[in-house]
């Protein structure tokens, strides 16, 4: 039995996509948001309030180590633009029922664009801690500057692999969204976010970077707080997961999407 | 010259006898014994359909409700995928199918004028110069900044046919938008159509309607149950499609 797929024009017309993509990142903020700053403000106001509460417990356990708030607050950030963006993944396809069974165009666009709000608020979080730690702290170099840049444009990537397989996996087991947010729940215990690395035993260290978020929370804190580098093995690491996680995403992704849509 | 070319088309959908969607349905189904398993219906919506459209042609297509009109529209538009078979188009295809149903209803008439235009293949500048002129054959220049859950249906229903009607490419397809707004809208549409028409498009044309298959297509076919059951002229097939009908009654 032969089966060919639908060659049409449509197909490779592209001319569109980057004002398509535009108009989805500049409507679904609009929609969150109401399109006001005030309305923004809340987006910031999660993981500032999350702070606000670890910060006021935890300061007093943690009192020893003077970066403890620099830290935690690196880490919720980062931890919070992970978390949202990958529930936002999840749900991505089913979101945008309304337009993917209109016409004919890549529903990949619709995944990719569903991490731009988190994606937004951890940018403007990144200007912030770094024109604090700049005027409060100590002068950051350039290549601090651009390790941090980095890490989060590869936490970005494991993102899109993740949000790759879990927006058409959602669409054939729908409560699979719930089990991940166990999953996260779970997860923000596990990453040090709340606690310093250094509490747990050195052995158990490897397990802990085996979780990608982990690794680059640790190299972020890093290069932002005291101004090391992480060696080129971690680096190697790091981007082997973060090719890993991509590269499997994409694949369930590619071998899925084709039918998926039926199920919309 | 053929603009589009349909051939041998099969589709059919797994209906499950006992749906489960979720990851706990699937575990608990591991614990059940086997002839409570899921059962699966073959659903055949598609039967080898084929047929091939010339340049600038209007060609109409006409049956039954769930005689599979708009699973080809959507395999042809690329939306689904054909289980065998193949279409093959050289010119860009505008689908224009459910249209009450692609809107935001939390933004406003111009944000959704961008949103739909962009995912119908508008650039960003195209839309720019075009939104005044969709909103005025829309009739809706002074709604332009209201939220659309706010509209009635049948502004909704205006604002996408216009959207969709300026965003036509090489191979226009319809899936029963005419039944949309009140006569005068209706009879704006027609005219628009006529010149899209006249300008040399080709386009396809579901409808119940046999006046608008008599008055718009150059022919027709006519489908059953997944199958094409008569090619003809679209006086032809709108009369045995009334005919089908009423013999389905009588019978």
């Amino acid at each position: 039995m032969k089966i060919e797929k639908t060659k049409t024009m449509n197909n490779k017309n592209s001319a569109h996509l980057p004002g398509l993509i535009w108009t989805i990142i500049r409507t679904d903020f609009k929609t969150r948001y109401h399109g006001t700053l005030g309305g923004y403000l809340w987006a910031l106001a999660k993981p500032l309030s999350m702070f606000a509460v670890l910060y006021a417990v935890f300061s007093v356990i943690f009192s020893m180590d003077p970066n403890y708030n620099l830290n935690l607050i690196i880490g919720l950030f980062l931890w919070d633009f992970f978390s949202e963006a990958t529930k936002t993944g999840f749900l991505s396809l089913q979101a945008k029922t309304f337009l993917l069974t209109k016409t004919k165009f890549p529903p990949w666009i619709v995944v990719l664009t569903s991490a731009s709000n988190a994606l937004i608020t951890v940018s403007i979080f990144s200007v912030a801690v770094c024109t604090y730690i700049f005027v409060f702290r100590r002068p950051l170099s350039l290549l601090e500057i651009s390790c941090f840049v980095f890490y989060v444009f590869l936490f970005s990537l494991i993102i899109i692999g993740i949000s790759l397989a879990a927006s058409v996996l959602f669409l054939r087991y729908r409560d699979i969204n719930q089990i991940w947010e166990l999953l996260l729940q779970a997860g923000f215990f596990f990453t040090p976010i709340i606690y310093p690395l250094n509490i747990v035993p050195h052995k158990f260290h490897f397990y802990l970077y085996m979780w990608l978020p982990t690794a680059v929370i640790q190299f972020s804190r890093s290069v932002l707080v005291k101004g090391e580098i992480p060696t080129i093995t971690a680096h190697i690491m790091l981007l082997s997961g973060t090719a890993v996680v991509l590269f499997a995403g994409t694949a369930l992704y590619r071998l899925l999407a084709p039918r998926s849509l039926e199920r919309l | 010259m053929n603009a589009l070319e349909v051939t041998d088309i099969h589709k059919s959908f797994s209906v499950p006898t006992v749906r489960l969607d979720t990851v706990r349905e699937h575990i608990l189904k591991g614990f059940k014994l086997r002839k409570h398993f899921r059962k699966y219906r073959e659903l055949k919506v598609l039967r080898g359909i084929s047929f091939t459209v010339n340049s600038g042609e209007t060609v109409g297509i006409m049956g039954r409700n769930a005689s599979g009109k708009s699973t080809l529209l959507k395999i042809i538009s690329g939306i689904y995928q054909p289980e065998r078979g193949a279409v093959y188009c050289e010119m860009p295809i505008t689908p224009i199918l459910d249209l009450g149903m692609g809107w935001n209803p939390e933004l406003d008439a111009i944000d959704n004028i961008y949103l739909l235009g962009t995912v119908m293949g508008l650039t960003l500048r195209e839309l720019k110069t075009a939104k005044d002129e969709i909103l005025e054959f829309a009739g809706l220049q002074e709604f332009s900044r209201l939220e659309l859950k706010h509209y009635s249906s049948g502004m909704a229903m205006r604002l996408a046919y216009s959207v969709a009607f300026r965003a036509v490419r090489g191979l226009l397809i319809l899936d029963e938008v005419f039944a949309v707004g009140d006569m005068e809208f209706k009879e704006r549409c027609y005219k628009r159509y006529e010149e899209i028409h006249q300008a040399g498009y080709t386009v396809l044309l579901v409808s119940h309607n046999p006046l608008e298959i008599e008055r718009f297509c150059d022919r027709a076919i006519l489908l059953d149950g997944g199958k094409i059951v008569q090619k003809g002229s679209s006086q032809e097939i709108a009369h045995a499609y009334v005919q089908s009908l009423t013999s389905v009654k009588t019978s």
